[in-house]
């Protein structure tokens, strides 16, 4: 972690300085103050409800947030910011991540860029609308052959070392993927989603 | 005006610049009018090259980027052009290659070619701007606001003669040197 990511780590702007979204202090805080403290300072997503509240958290923490198009758009973003020395963290829908895939096999894999990619599943179980299945049962298998692990989150307990692991990876210059599972949000909040 | 005449244009008038050059025929006169200089080429990821530039702008600010991009390309992530708009780096240019072809796969016509100047201008926070020589392209490239998008139009074919495959690692390793460079530059008295 270089002082300048060392330094935002610490950093937590007042409430009132945070922009719109769900404040919560649930796992999302836990993974967002992860993703912080392993040295990311850059995050670049399509807005998703599901991941509003890590979004939230991590504008409190003064990170640099940028709401982009589309995913494939925010991969190359990323991937623009990392070889100009930044460590930038890409969030998605398990529905964007098709609209990706040119940018990940095409940029990020070959430039050997480590991205963390974190990215909040839709079609899996529990899942009331039939457009999200394929691509959520697909999400892993196409992951797997770009050669891209994907690790999954159910339970809240294990947020912050997938987190921060997936970080890890990334510095040492290998992409993955953090996958978090419909069931980590809880029944209630199973049926939400953009 | 051909593609290595408007590339060397705006290469002369900012060598200070960082250079962001997409795939096929744009990589390709990048590499041949720099020799070979420590850019950021792309091999593929068609589309990416404005947004990836625009990672970079925000990144090594207050330092020029400037994308070359041709126009099929842009069409293809025509998106990003709201998305600069939207964070508004003053350090960054889209510099449109357009001949209203796919010159890498073949010339193929873009069925619709696409004009980017006064679209870009009309987006707020954005500018944009057409040119059609290597002087007025050279003026543009200071004196058009960032950021902003000036779309050279090309009324020449040639074939750069640098090839557009690149080693992505050495891609990588050269750029992220230049980077560093100019850190170390912002850091000397």
């Amino acid at each position: 972690m270089d002082q300048d990511a060392a330094e935002i780590a610490t950093r937590e702007l007042p409430a009132a300085a945070a922009a719109t979204g769900p404040l919560v202090s649930g796992w999302e805080t836990d993974l967002a103050d992860a993703l912080v403290r392993s040295g990311c300072t850059t995050f670049a997503l399509v807005p998703d409800k599901r991941l509003d509240p890590i979004v939230a958290r991590l504008r409190t923490r003064g990170m640099l947030i940028r709401s982009l198009a589309q995913e494939e758009e925010c991969v190359a973003y990323a991937a623009g910011h990392m070889m100009a020395g930044g460590l930038t963290t890409v969030l998605m829908q398990s529905s964007g991540l098709g609209n990706a895939l040119n940018a990940i096999a095409s940029l990020v894999l070959p430039y050997g860029l480590g991205m963390p990619i974190v990215i909040s599943m839709r079609g899996t179980i529990g899942e009331r609308n039939p457009a999200q299945v394929p691509m959520g049962r697909a999400t892993v298998p196409i992951l797997t052959a770009l050669g891209i692990q994907a690790f999954t989150a159910r339970d809240p307990a294990q947020v912050e070392t997938i987190a921060s692991g997936i970080v890890a990876m990334a510095q040492a210059g290998v992409t993955s993927a953090m996958l978090l599972d419909q069931e980590l949000a809880g029944p209630a909040r199973r049926e939400s989603g953009r | 005006m051909n593609i290595l005449e408007a590339t060397r244009a705006v290469l002369d008038q900012r060598p200070d610049a960082l250079f962001v050059a997409a795939l096929g025929t744009a990589t390709s006169a990048l590499r041949t009018a720099s020799n070979d200089g420590p850019h950021l080429y792309f091999g593929g990821a068609m589309g990416s090259a404005a947004p990836a530039a625009l990672g970079v702008a925000e990144r090594v600010a207050p330092r020029l980027v400037i994308a070359f991009v041709g126009d099929g390309e842009l069409l293809m992530g025509a998106r990003t052009l709201w998305s600069i708009a939207g964070v508004r780096p003053d350090n960054l240019l889209v510099v449109v290659m357009a001949d209203g072809r796919y010159s890498m796969t073949g010339g193929q016509r873009i069925e619709a070619p696409p004009v980017f100047a006064e679209p870009a201008a009309a987006i707020p926070g954005l500018d944009g701007i057409r040119v059609s020589s290597p002087g007025a392209l050279a003026r543009a490239v200071d004196e058009l606001p960032r950021p902003g998008v000036i779309e050279a139009v090309l009324d020449e074919r040639v074939v750069p003669p640098a090839s557009p495959f690149v080693d992505p690692y050495r891609v990588r390793s050269a750029f992220e040197a230049e980077v560093a460079r100019t850190r170390l530059d912002a850091t000397r008295p």
